[in-house]
């Protein structure tokens, strides 16, 4: 019989102590974050949208190569020297290679973050912009360019030209060379444009 | 005995007084629904640190009704193999069950749609109607899960009003009344007054107060199990039984389940503030006190007690089956026959 | 025709429409539900002969009580996924049988009714039924009223007792 009354006791006392908790959670300050409206500071290392600064890269395809699953595309061609138009990076260093052709497919980014730390020259970065979501996977396809694709074009006739006249110069020279019985060890050729590395 | 119904005197006691009287509670019963089912959206994000609904309106104050409009567009499903007529049939039973108890309910001085010598007895009588709704609406469902929680329901609803009837009796045996108007009269004059602290009379009446106020909690219990609330709402247990009984039921009709639960919420607590905490009648005495003021007091105490019910639901677990039939049969059935007799020993002493 | 007359006939239509489909269904659940509405009819006229109490406690016995045990009854009874219960099909003999007996039965109704002298006495303006009920029940039908609550209690016994044996 008592272990009754006690249990009924129990019963009733910890109903009613749980409606205390309760209430007292009802006066607590809410954690709900109204998203669009208010948003909370992301960590500094978070990784979110990919943005390029092209002023800064320098078409070595590092990120390419260390992409796990093959968003970067990414070709160049040297800068000849003969090219009027002439660049600064924004480190300060002549620009050496033009990039022609830069796509980032993020629909395919995993934010690994191996793009952003095999980055030579800082060019491609993780921002905190998470809020680029589209109604089409074109759209999610980023296309970054500096030259026109009329000046990619140019670029490279120029490179091709400059290499042209440096064989040229070459072969007179090796011709010089041959009449005056002097062996000249060849140039290493000119590296392939996407393949350009420099720093 | 001055009218205990002002509508009817204001529109001349024809038919159209009839019309009116009969729509108010109903024009009420949709405004209240809608309020309540903001408070159990809202009450329910504070208990768990949220905001609740916060885009439709400021503060999301318009959501019941952009919930109604969404139940409205929804498709109105009847399963094929269901009991068609008795499928269709069950919501509007159901809702003509907790609504027919508006008739009784004394809103005020001035107002109850119909002022009956056996008010109390005729809100039990009536909530049988749910009762038999919810077993048509599970049994023409065709689906076992509707089926079970039907049966769950029943046998939940036939057992907690046992302990129910018994509290109610025994406020019956204090006032010599079953009719709710009277009831509330006879508590006039401040909250130390009230059913739930003993009742009106002298000093006496403290050794009554421990046995109104456990009547009054066993009450409020088996109120939350004959509305099938949580933590007594193992008929729609969605963990077991889907939605229970009303698994099957879709737009339109499962509106009319929505209104008729939150309808019936505010039936048992009117009943409550009718029997224990005063009815209409102003908790400092005079002060406060008259026709309009009572409407304010009654629908204030209610809604409180509505919201106690919405605070437990987020607050306790379901309960299993048997603990069910354990509390209804075990503990609240001997208390509240204890409680009864002792109140009715009181009063034959004449203490209260 | 006045509203109360009205009321009459409404009720009247509710109680004898269902209670023909709860003797006419075949389907057994169909005629437990129509048993609601019949109840509810019987109760509307009690409210017409100004017998309050009376009609609240056949809505509170016969539809909170008696009809949900039925309908459990039916419910328990049959395969729970409830393939529609039927009435089985009555012969011709039973069926010509019944018949004969009614309308002899009808017959013999009728003519009560119409050799009574029937008493119409002025609608006696009670009230308050519960009270003269209560105290009639508790004074000059003491015996019989607590004759019925022993009998309840027997049989309350005996079910448990019935339950418990298993
Ligand atoms: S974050 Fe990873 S997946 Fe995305 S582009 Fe960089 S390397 Fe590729
Ligand atoms: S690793 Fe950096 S510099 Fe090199 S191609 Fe990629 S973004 Fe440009």
């Amino acid at each position: 019989m008592s272990s009754y009354l006690k249990n009924v006791w129990a019963g009733f006392y910890t109903a009613v102590k749980g409606m205390m908790i309760t209430s007292r959670h009802m006066f607590k300050k809410s954690v709900t974050i109204q998203y669009p409206d208010e948003k909370f500071d992301l960590p500094a290392n978070a990784r979110n949208k990919l943005v390029l600064d092209m002023s800064r890269c320098n078409a070595c395809t590092a990120c390419a190569i260390a992409c796990p699953v093959n968003c970067i595309t990414v070709e160049g061609v040297r800068v000849s020297p003969e090219d009027p138009h002439q660049e600064v990076h924004a480190d300060g260093k002549p620009r050496k290679v033009w990039v022609t052709r830069y796509e980032m497919d993020l629909a395919k980014c995993c934010f690994c973050g191996l793009c952003q730390a095999a980055c030579p020259s800082d060019a491609i970065k993780h921002t905190q912009d998470f809020e680029y979501s589209a109604y089409n996977k074109e759209s999610l396809y980023f296309k970054y360019q500096i030259l026109t694709p009329e000046q990619s074009a140019e670029k490279v006739r120029l490179l091709a030209e400059f290499k042209e006249k440096e064989a040229a110069a070459k072969a007179a020279a090796a011709e010089k060379a041959a009449t005056e019985g002097k062996p000249v060890a060849p140039k290493k050729a000119a590296p392939k444009a996407d393949e350009a590395s420099e720093q | 005995m001055e009218s205990t119904n002002f509508i009817w005197d204001l529109m001349g006691k024809n038919l159209w007084s009839v019309v009116a009287v009969i729509s108010l509670p109903l024009i009420f019963v949709l405004i209240y629904a809608l309020v309540a089912i903001l408070a159990e959206l809202k009450v329910s994000a504070w208990i768990q640190e949220r905001l609740g609904p916060m885009r439709t309106g400021p503060w999301g104050i318009l959501q019941p009704i952009a919930e109604v409009i969404k139940l409205l567009q929804k498709e109105d499903i009847t399963p094929t193999a269901a009991s068609k007529i008795l499928f269709n049939l069950a919501p509007y039973v159901i809702f003509t069950g907790a609504y027919a108890a508006f008739a009784v309910i004394p809103f005020s001085e001035a107002y109850a749609p119909a002022n009956i010598n056996v008010g109390l007895f005729y809100i039990f009588a009536v909530g049988s109607f749910s009762a038999i709704g919810i077993v048509m609406g599970g049994w023409a469902s065709n689906n076992k899960y509707s089926l079970m929680g039907a049966m769950r329901s029943v046998s939940q609803v036939i057992s907690y009003e046992i302990p129910a009837a018994v509290a109610v009796l025994a406020v019956v045996v204090l006032t010599s009344s079953m009719n709710m108007m009277e009831i509330s009269r006879m508590q006039e004059g401040g909250f130390w007054n009230w059913y739930i602290f003993g009742g009106p009379g002298g000093w006496t009446k403290i050794f009554m107060i421990p046995f109104t106020l456990t009547l009054a909690i066993i009450y409020f219990i088996a109120s939350l199990a004959e509305t099938n609330r949580l933590p007594f709402d193992i008929p729609e247990g969605e963990s077991e039984l889907v939605a229970g009984f009303h698994t099957e039921y879709s737009g339109m009709k499962f509106a009319m389940f929505f209104f008729a639960e939150y309808a019936n919420m505010f039936v048992v607590a009117a009943v409550v503030t009718t029997i224990f905490l005063g009815g209409w009648t102003s908790p400092f005495g005079s002060f406060l006190a008259g026709a309009g003021w009572g409407a304010f007091w009654f629908i204030l105490k209610s809604m409180f007690v509505v919201f106690l019910q919405i605070w437990i639901r987020w607050t306790l677990p379901r309960f299993r089956v048997d603990q069910l039939m354990y509390i209804g049969w075990k503990v609240l059935l001997p208390i509240s026959l204890v409680c009864f007799i002792a109140i009715s020993f009181f009063s034959l002493l004449n203490l209260g | 025709m006045d509203l109360t007359t009205l009321a009459f006939f409404f009720f009247a239509a509710l109680t004898l429409g269902f209670g023909a489909v709860v003797v006419l269904s075949r389907n057994i659940m169909h005629a437990a539900f129509s048993l609601l509405f019949t109840f509810f009819g019987v109760a509307g006229l009690y409210v017409l002969l100004h017998a309050d109490f009376l009609a609240i406690t056949q809505i509170m016995i016969y539809i909170g009580g008696i009809l949900v045990l039925i309908i459990f009854g039916v419910m328990l009874t049959t395969r729970i996924t409830g393939v529609d219960v039927k009435s089985g099909r009555t012969g011709k003999l039973q069926l010509g049988l019944t018949a004969a007996l009614s309308v002899a039965l009808a017959a013999v109704l009728v003519k009560i009714f119409l050799s009574t002298l029937w008493h119409i006495a002025p609608a006696a303006d009670v009230d308050a039924t519960a009270e003269l009920i209560g105290n009639a029940l508790l004074t000059k039908y003491l015996i019989a009223f607590e004759a019925a609550s022993i009998l309840l209690l027997v049989a309350i016994v005996g079910a448990a007792f019935i339950a418990r044996k298993k």
